[in-house]
């Protein structure tokens, strides 16, 4: 049984279809891959995964339970944690402090108003460990806001990361960064998902990062699925190379 | 720690050593500054700009000033309750006011504040219209106790509650909640999107904040025996915005200090010029241009400062 399954999810924005009738299996333990050319739809399907925004008609399940219409906090409360395409972070804390925001969402006293000496505790014991993991335990005590572009990228991995997620969602994680600094970015993420224990969905542009970070791949164009399947197939796949070189009449 | 331990002792010897007309003017600084802190909670920290705080005060003025008149109660309980009423009010505003954000939040929260207004005028038996309510006691007990009815005794309530208001709300800021409440400030979308319900933290922060704005309310109907639609007018929303804003947003005690900042220098020009509220309009803009971070966020900074050399 897949953990997370799609089924028929279309979006319309008055009459352009962002997302055309995509379904999609990701297994527990796969690393799946969404490519596609600009505006194939990628970051309307994990708006769409994610809650913040309903479909015009398909559904979302996770782990057997619907999650269509549920808001981005209950989505996120089951156990899906994202990335954003756009760097979202809390730039007058410090990076410590970010993450450890982060993991107190997984706290049951999470709301505590007053003491909570525990609750942060813990929640700072997590956020070290995946400081750690992501190589930024020697910048924790920076504001977020002043770290290098490249940081600030690793930095909200480690903020979902935190959290402990059953699906990690990973939207463009080298988005805007030199080719050094995705190169050490696709190095600290290929260890990081290198036992398998991680289900992760991942939007990408860079093919480099897609082929050494990816089990599987499904290929989107113009809202809809045109190839899915291990990374050799896809490679090969016509329509695939049609989509990306000359496009797809 | 200390340093507040320090003025709460000193404050508390002013009924000593002040004349009656100082004494006055004290705790209705101390009153006001326990307002203006309330409002920190929602700007300073969460940054949900009201325009309509004075709905706070205005309902546990009224609310205090009915009890007072209309029941036997005594005076503790009664702030409590008044309090609590306006923090109950408060959440049905804040569940209609979250369902906007940015100036949308504001304009709602300026539009409820003026509803209330409007309603003050017209519902005669409640608020007693234009003319208010009056003469209202400080009512006795419980045990007989008559303390609080003097003016250093009300004095010392005022102190209390403007004191374990201020120890509650730094516990607040510092707490897991709070944390929360910074996160909504710096980023919302992305404090949802990592699985808070932001809209309940919004709407429970600024329930607080009416609670012990509407305490503040509730002090002043009984310090100053008389409540008038004055205490709902947006002018009044405005000026405790401008304390918050002067004293130093996200500070708890810049506001406490921008309230008696306020006074004291609105009681100066008041004897000098009609038209003071232009000089304090000056002064404010002269505050946002230049010290945006206000006269506590100058005081820590001039102390950090001279600590480093």
């Amino acid at each position: 049984m897949a953990l997370l399954e799609l089924d028929g999810l279309t979006r319309r924005f008055g009459g352009i279809v962002a997302v055309d009738g995509v379904t999609m299996r990701v297994a527990a333990g796969e690393v799946r891959a969404v490519i596609g050319p600009n505006g194939a739809g990628k970051s309307t399907l994990f708006n769409l995964i994610t809650g913040v925004t309903t479909p015009t008609s398909g559904t979302v399940r996770f782990d057997e339970h619907a999650l269509t219409g549920l808001s981005a906090y209950s989505v996120c409360q089951r156990g899906v944690s994202r990335t954003f395409q756009i760097t979202a972070l809390f730039p007058e804390m410090t990076a410590r402090e970010n993450v450890r925001l982060s993991a107190q969402a997984r706290h049951a006293r999470r709301w505590l108003p007053l003491g909570g000496r525990n609750v942060f505790a813990d929640a700072e014991t997590r956020a070290d460990a995946a400081l750690e993991r992501l190589g930024l335990i020697h910048v924790a005590h920076r504001p977020a806001g002043l770290l290098s572009h490249g940081d600030q990228r690793l930095l909200e991995v480690a903020m979902a990361l935190a959290q402990r997620p059953r699906l990690l969602l990973l939207d463009e994680p080298t988005q805007g960064l030199s080719v050094e600094e995705t190169e050490q970015a696709v190095e600290t993420l290929s260890a990081l998902l290198a036992d398998g224990s991680m289900t992760v969905l991942l939007v990408e542009h860079d093919m480099e990062v897609v082929f050494r970070l990816a089990h599987m791949i499904t290929v989107l164009h113009r809202g809809a699925v045109i190839a899915d399947g291990a990374p050799d197939e896809v490679r090969a796949n016509e329509d695939v190379q049609r989509a990306y070189l000359g496009g797809l009449a | 720690m200390r340093i507040l331990a320090v003025v709460v002792c000193v404050l508390a010897l002013a009924p000593a050593g002040l004349p009656p007309y100082a004494m006055t003017l004290l705790t209705e600084a101390l009153i006001l500054g326990l307002f203006a802190m309330s409002l920190d909670l929602m700007v300073g920290y969460t940054r949900l700009l009201s325009f309509g705080h004075a709905a706070a005060y205005g309902l546990g003025a009224y609310a205090a000033g009915n009890l007072l008149l209309h029941t036997s109660i005594p005076l503790v309980f009664t702030i409590l309750l008044a309090a609590l009423c306006s923090g109950v009010v408060a959440i049905g505003v804040a569940w209609v006011c979250t369902l906007a954000s940015g100036v949308s939040f504001s304009m709602l929260t300026l539009a409820f504040a003026q509803l209330l207004y409007a309603v003050a005028f017209k519902w005669t038996a409640v608020t007693g219209a234009s003319d208010g309510l009056a003469g209202i006691p400080r009512s006795p007990g419980p045990f007989g106790i008559t303390f609080f009815e003097g003016r250093a005794g009300f004095y010392y309530l005022v102190l209390a509650c403007l004191v374990a208001a201020f120890i509650f709300c730094r516990s607040l800021v510092r707490s897991p909640f709070g944390a929360v409440l910074r996160g909504i400030r710096e980023n919302e979308a992305k404090t949802l999107s990592l699985g808070y319900n932001t809209r309940r933290y919004k709407i429970a922060v600024v329930a607080i904040s009416f609670t012990l704005g509407g305490l503040a309310g509730a002090l002043y109907a009984p310090f100053a025996g008389f409540t008038n639609t004055e205490l709902l007018f947006w002018l009044f929303s405005g000026q405790v915005l401008i304390m918050v804003i002067v004293g130093g947003t996200g500070t708890l005690i810049g506001p406490i200090i921008g309230a008696a900042f306020f006074m004291l220098v609105s009681n100066l020009l008041s004897s000098w010029t009609d038209s003071w509220a232009l000089f304090f309009g000056a002064i404010f803009i002269l505050f946002v241009l230049f010290a945006p971070q206000g006269i506590w966020g100058l005081a820590t900074r001039w102390r950090s400062l001279s600590s480093t050399g």
